[in-house]
């Protein structure tokens, strides 16, 4: 591997860990404070790059406020997700799974209906990039995610370590009853919860349009990854998702661009089985819960 | 007396005006109470959904446009009879058992008298319901054909086949290009298309600098593959058969990521989104296969698809400027081959309109005269091979560039399909 394709590769690598952050971190949050599998939460992340569509590519508004548009939309849906779906549901484990597949379908059929199934084109706000010096490219469409991912995560981390709200959602985490006895209010922390982890996959959504080509379908592919990233990081593990997504998008990037990228889905998926064998809570799952 | 409704008719006055109604009917829609028209339903079985739809969908719409022409000039004849055209559509949304749902349904419910298909992935699932129901089936992808498949036909695209005319003429044109690298998504639309790209990159004396690159079909990230293909300096990227969802990215990537060579691709459908995201001047020159219909080279007297320039702007005017792609035309120049072959038979069933189709072993091909052809690639004749065009993006418009003939092509390299055909698993023996 020469110099500039390492460079390069390290480059795409940083773009794939950041975006699959935004997703996974949202997911596990979602699953952490509410004990919800969402299904749905790969047509979050499609609801959000279908708002940019609408409001950037077609109506003409600019880019980042479609962003900010497109976060807080997303937000205020698992906000509905939320009062519902998975309240009436809360003490029925399957049903808010199973609720969240229905809703998956409602979300896809409504974008087929709205937009159609082509792919949509969403230009590049920008086409300026970056030339570091041994030829490697970072556009600035991909820099806006990975700067996205440091500071929405690193703001997530702040609000959930300084706030009052913020401990009330990693109380919720780690034993809902307690946290109930202490006076915390179940129904609010599940509202931030829905409402940050559905924003998170919804900025995911818009700041990739325009490199992705948003679909109705979109959100099959990011949810199996998002899946083996907490899996592996250890259900519930905040910080186990944001450092696998950083060791998922480099091993993957690395062995698609040195090898092929099945070989690097079945390494994906070895490295699932190899900590679930060897520690089947994942790596961050029993100490360091949200 | 009985009240029907509060304050409203009475019994008398409600029979005597439904009967009026009735009456008036009758008489307002003759051809509906007296003549009804007689039908002949055709089964549209295809992706119209998911990821593959920009291959079914454009197909079902210039369908209309093909039905609204004939129907308006009174319908197909078929014996003494005009018959009017119904298309009825079912989505196997590329997957083979909705495949096999919609072939039980199109035959034994809706009574269609042909099915045309995208083929590929879904055909094995229809395929038995098909042989047997004695079904005429089409499909765009003669690579679904074996010698079992004798109902199938592939009358319109020999994909991957015509894809060696693009590199033929790429050698011709451009005899500085010496290497090329390869990509395509890991399914039975890729593997026979790098298997043709191979042979014609060889016939042509271009190297291919690596193995061709496979891809998931989940991918959504192209930079890693692009950041490969580049780090071998090729003179050219070939796209191969990747679906629109994957040229699009993968060309932009090559774009992001500075390359500024030559790019050659099965199809670019929506290639103005690809203009627009990257640049006229990177797209100048990248070469695929399928024209728009507003090209005046298909005016040209070989070109039997009918008013091609009226049909795109047609297409264009009901669908959207946007909405054209590699098969939009395809389906309904399949269309005018069946509709010639049951005037002909004189019958709408599938074996008649099979047998007057082939006869003599020609037939007319959309973009000119073609053989029946295929025994030795697919173990069976049922694929119509001719003349296909050369398109190159010129500021930023697809124009054909030239006809060029596969089967010239085959009489002088058919032994290097077949290599890499094998060497990938793909000829008709080979797959299960």
């Amino acid at each position: 591997m020469t110099a500039e394709l390492f460079l390069q590769t390290v480059v795409n690598a940083t773009y794939a860990a950041s975006y699959m952050a935004l997703i996974a971190v949202g997911f596990v949050l979602i699953f952490g404070v509410m004990g919800v599998i969402n299904f749905a939460h790969g047509e979050l992340y499609m609801a959000g790059a279908y708002t940019v569509v609408a409001l950037y590519a077609d109506m003409g508004f600019p880019f980042f406020l479609a962003v900010v548009v497109g976060l807080i939309f997303v937000g205020c849906l698992g906000l509905v997700m939320e009062v519902g779906l998975f309240r009436p549901l809360r003490d029925n484990p399957l049903g808010g799974l199973i609720a969240s597949i229905g809703f998956l379908l409602i979300l896809q059929t409504v974008a087929m209906m709205g937009f159609g199934v082509r792919m949509e084109n969403v230009p590049p706000s920008t086409q300026d990039k970056i030339v570091f010096l041994d030829g490697a490219v970072l556009t600035y469409q991909r820099l806006y995610v990975i700067l996205a991912a440091v500071g929405l995560l690193s703001a997530l981390w702040i609000f959930l370590r300084k706030s009052k709200f913020g401990w009330s959602l990693r109380a919720c985490a780690q034993d809902r009853e307690a946290a109930v006895l202490q006076g915390i209010s179940i129904n609010q922390t599940a509202r931030i919860a829905m409402f940050i982890g559905a924003g998170l996959a919804g900025v995911a959504g818009a700041l990739t349009a325009p490199l992705v080509s948003p679909t109705p379908f979109m959100g099959h592919s990011v949810i199996v990854t998002a899946f083996i990233i907490i899996i592996v990081g250890g259900i519930g593990s905040l910080e186990g998702a944001v450092l696998v997504a950083i060791l998922y998008g480099f091993v993957h990037t690395f062995v698609t661009t040195m090898y092929d990228g099945t070989l690097a889905n079945i390494v994906g998926l070895l490295l699932m089985l190899a900590v679930l064998i060897v520690k089947p809570t994942g790596l961050f799952g029993a100490k360091e819960r949200a | 007396m009985t009240k029907l409704s509060k304050g409203g008719m009475d019994r008398r006055q409600f029979l005597s005006t439904t009967a009026a109604a009735a009456l008036l009917a009758s008489v307002s829609m003759p051809k509906i109470a007296f003549g009804a028209e007689k039908t002949v339903k055709i089964g549209f079985l295809a992706p119209l959904t998911g990821e593959v739809a920009a291959w079914g969908k454009p197909g079902l719409d210039g369908c209309h446009i093909w039905a609204d022409w004939i129907n308006a000039d009174g319908g197909v004849k078929v014996g003494d009879e005009m018959l009017k055209v119904e298309f009825v559509p079912y989505d196997d949304e590329y997957d083979p058992s909705k495949a096999r749902a919609g072939a039980v349904k199109l035959i034994k419910e809706e009574d269609v008298k042909f099915i045309m298909m995208l083929g590929g992935d879904p055909w094995p699932g229809a395929s038995q319901v098909a042989e047997r129901e004695e079904m005429l089936v089409s499909t765009l992808l003669p690579s679904d054909l074996t010698p079992d498949t004798e109902m199938l036909l592939a009358p319109c695209e020999v994909h991957p086949i015509y894809n060696v005319t693009g590199v033929e003429w790429l050698a011709e044109n451009k005899p500085d290009l010496k290497t090329a690298v390869i990509c395509a998504q890991d399914d039975a639309l890729g593997k026979p298309s790098v298997a043709t790209y191979l042979a014609a990159f060889e016939a042509a004396g271009i190297e291919v600098l690596d193995e061709p690159i496979f891809f998931d079909p989940a991918t959504t990230d192209f930079a890693p593959i692009m950041s490969k293909m580049l780090a071998l300096k090729p003179d050219i990227i070939c796209l191969d058969t990747c679906y629109a969802d994957y040229v699009h990215p993968l060309t932009e990537q090559a774009f992001q990521q500075g390359y500024k060579g030559q790019m050659i691709s099965c199809t670019a459908d929506f290639y103005q989104k690809m203009v627009e995201k990257t640049s006229k001047e990177f797209m100048e020159g990248f070469i695929f296969q399928f024209p728009d219909f507003d090209d005046p080279k298909l005016n040209e007297p070989h070109v039997n698809f009918k008013k091609p320039n009226d049909f795109y702007q047609e297409y264009l005017k009901r669908y959207g400027a946007g909405e054209w792609s590699a098969v939009s035309w395809e389906y309904a120049s399949i269309m005018d081959l069946w509709a010639d072959a049951a005037t002909k038979a004189g019958t709408t069933e599938p074996t008649d309109v099979l047998a007057a189709m082939k006869e003599g072993g020609v037939g007319k091909h959309a973009f000119g005269e073609a053989d029946w052809w295929g025994e030795k690639l697919f173990g069976i004749n049922n694929a119509l091979v001719g003349l296909w065009p050369v398109v190159a993006i010129q500021d930023g418009k697809a124009k054909i560039q030239d006809f060029k003939s596969i089967p010239d092509w085959w009489d002088q390299h058919s032994d290097l399909l077949i290599k890499h055909m094998k060497a990938l698993g793909q000829m008709y023996y080979q797959r299960t």
